[in-house]
């Protein structure tokens, strides 16, 4: 079965005199385990397709099935449910609470799905190894650099096994050195198992995936599948 | 996420910016705070005039005269010379449910001792007084019916009057010069203090029949006219004595219309009332000004929230990504600002209450805090947190998370 399953995916801002049509019948199916990167210049559509394939926006038409469940006449708090449980976050500006330290901030997906305290903990902490912060934990996120900023964020976004992870230009913000070291994390998530979609402009860290999907104009230009797919 | 995970969220939200939150909370505590007080206040005031009418006497019912009138210009009510002793003796003989009647003469003369003079009040009445005022004889003893029949010049004096005149020997056995009449002081009263803006201690008492035969003459035309009349029912029977002896006084004065009462009857429970509708007036304005400062507090935790909302829309954003459903997000902000308030409350109540003694160290004011304004205020605490925090919360919750994210 498919994670990511759209079919004839339109989104329409229907707001102003002209409706906007940010997707134009996107059809694209991602399997478990694949390491993608949606491509696009700005204006492309790549954003409304990340959103929607996050489950922060729905589909004006067509059919979106995200682990074979249709995502279509879902509330707002089933949604959430859902972004809960199945998709982890990474953004480029980290986006990490800063009145918290990094494990509460890696606790925090595990608090809005009702995890009891003790586990809560202990996963969080096994994700923050997972990344290699485990020295870091107690440190609030001004207290870190950018890469490792970005690492506490990538274990927030794993900590609650999410079937996938959904990274929104995950290096714009870092240096080459540490963008590298991030993308060698994203890599390795992939061969332990995780599927991870890389929403970026850069052809550099879209290179480093296994295929390539080249928005342009609100519809999919290209889609090339260079590696092996496991 | 339970309760106590929702408070600590809120609890963060509250940290993360300390001053800001302390003063709104300083906001709501000056507001809970002068409810405490000024309600004390209102009370103390209440419970002080209850007290001052209790100090009027037993099942007091008060006989004044009407007002003179003339040409449509009203003099005020207790200036027509139209109650008479002959009225008291009536009341007495045929009012059943009145149990003590004292008739009233009262006029300001020079009084004199040895060397000493003082100007002062000379309360000529009878001896039922003291039991209707519950006023009594502390040295000696007040008159008697005996005396009063025999018109006997003894008086008794008022505290003050004692150590004006006699000072420190005992008054009791002395003479006084009252209008150059000469009397036997036998008793001294105790102390009462001033009631009902009078001095109760500054007055002297005298036999009203002695009253008439040497200081105050005879009005000839309407008989021995008394300044008020006092009464004192039996227990429980207030309103029917005020019945009987309105229905008397009108067939005596031969009153057909009840507008043109030439009298007025008043029991303690009429007094009451009106001292207790004056002191609820009092308290109102109070607690309106109080509330007004609440109101004000509570704008002050909207304000404070929706700038908090604005501020933390990322973080909103990045919390309903991660999961957060609407009710989450609202709870969040809703009890942070009912923590806010809450803490307000609290320390309110507590500088309410020391306020409140404060005031009534210093400044010896009464002032009576009930439990009851301390819920109310513990209550009112919180539904202002609930209240002015809910439309922040809403606003908050409600956020669109993509919108949300991109936001600076």
């Amino acid at each position: 079965m498919n994670v990511i399953d759209l079919d004839d995916v339109w989104r329409i801002y229907a707001e102003g005199a002209e409706p906007v049509y940010a997707l134009q019948g996107v059809n694209l199916t991602i399997k478990p385990g694949e390491y993608a990167a949606i491509v696009g210049t700005s204006g492309s559509g790549k954003s409304t397709l990340m959103n929607i394939i996050g489950c922060l926006d729905r589909p004006s038409k067509g059919t979106y099935l995200l682990n074979g469940i249709d995502i279509k006449n879902r509330s707002d708090d089933e949604l959430a449910t859902i972004r809960n449980k199945t998709v982890g976050f990474v953004f480029q500006q980290f986006n990490l609470l800063g009145s918290m330290s990094a494990l509460k901030n890696v606790m925090l997906p595990l608090v809005y799905a009702g995890i009891p305290g003790k586990e809560r903990k202990m996963r969080a902490e096994l994700a923050l190894k997972e990344v290699g912060l485990e020295n870091r934990m107690h440190h609030r996120p001004n207290e870190l650099s950018g890469g490792q900023q970005q690492r506490v964020a990538i274990a927030r976004a794993i900590v609650n096994r999410p079937s996938i992870l959904l990274a929104d230009e995950p290096t714009g913000a870092l240096d080459s050195t540490t963008a590298g070291e991030i993308m060698d994390l994203f890599g390795r998530l992939v061969v332990e198992g995780m599927t991870v979609i890389i929403v970026t402009h850069d052809p550099e860290t879209a290179g480093r995936s296994n295929r390539i999907i080249k928005v342009r104009d609100g519809k999919i230009l290209e889609d090339i599948v260079m590696g092996k797919v496991s | 996420m339970n309760a106590l995970e929702l408070l600590s969220v809120a609890w963060q939200g509250i940290l993360s910016n300390r001053l800001r939150s302390a003063l709104t909370v300083l906001g709501i505590l000056i507001g809970i705070a002068s409810v405490i007080t000024l309600l004390g206040i209102g009370q103390g005031a209440k419970e002080e005039a209850e007290s001052q009418v209790q100090a009027l006497g037993v099942n007091l019912i008060y006989i004044r005269p009407g007002s003179v009138g003339a040409g449509g210009i009203s003099m005020g009510k207790g200036t027509a010379p139209t109650l008479t002793y002959d009225d008291a003796l009536a009341i007495k003989e045929n009012c059943k449910a009145v149990k003590e009647v004292a008739a009233q003469y009262s006029q300001s003369f020079q009084v004199q001792y040895g060397e000493k003079n003082t100007m002062t009040q000379i309360n000529a009445t009878e001896p039922a007084y003291t039991d209707i005022r519950n006023f009594f004889a502390d040295r000696g003893r007040f008159f008697t019916d005996q005396e009063m029949a025999d018109t006997a010049r003894v008086c008794v004096i008022g505290d003050t009057v004692a150590n004006d005149l006699i000072g420190e020997e005992n008054p009791v056995g002395k003479q006084l010069l009252i209008r150059g009449e000469l009397f036997d002081v036998i008793g001294v009263m105790e102390k009462k203090g001033m009631t009902q803006n009078m001095d109760m201690d500054d007055q002297i008492f005298i036999p009203l029949t002695t009253g008439y035969a040497t200081l105050f003459g005879l009005n000839t035309i309407s008989g021995k006219t008394v300044k008020n009349i006092l009464a004192q029912s039996i227990d429980g029977e207030d309103w029917q004595a005020q019945f009987q002896i309105t229905n008397l006084l009108r067939l005596r004065h031969n009153i057909q219309n009840p507008e043109l009462d030439d009298f007025m009857v008043r029991t303690q429970m009429d007094i009451m009332q009106t001292a207790q509708s004056i002191t609820g007036v009092f308290s109102l304005l109070l607690g309106a000004t109080a509330g007004i400062s609440l109101l004000v507090g509570g704008i002050g935790i909207m304000n404070i929230m929706l700038v908090s909302v604005t501020e933390r829309t990322r973080e909103i954003g990045v919390r309903k990504a991660l999961g957060a459903k609407y009710g989450q997000i609202l709870s969040q902000f809703v009890i942070e600002a009912v923590l806010i308030s809450g803490c307000g409350g609290l320390l309110g109540i507590c500088l309410g209450v020391s306020g409140s003694s404060f005031i009534s160290n210093v400044a010896d004011w009464p002032t009576v805090v009930t439990p009851s304004s301390i819920v109310l205020s513990a209550v009112v605490s919180v539904a202002i947190g609930l209240f002015f925090g809910i439309y922040p919360a809403r606003k908050a919750a409600k956020l669109d998370p993509i919108v949300a994210l991109r936001s600076e």
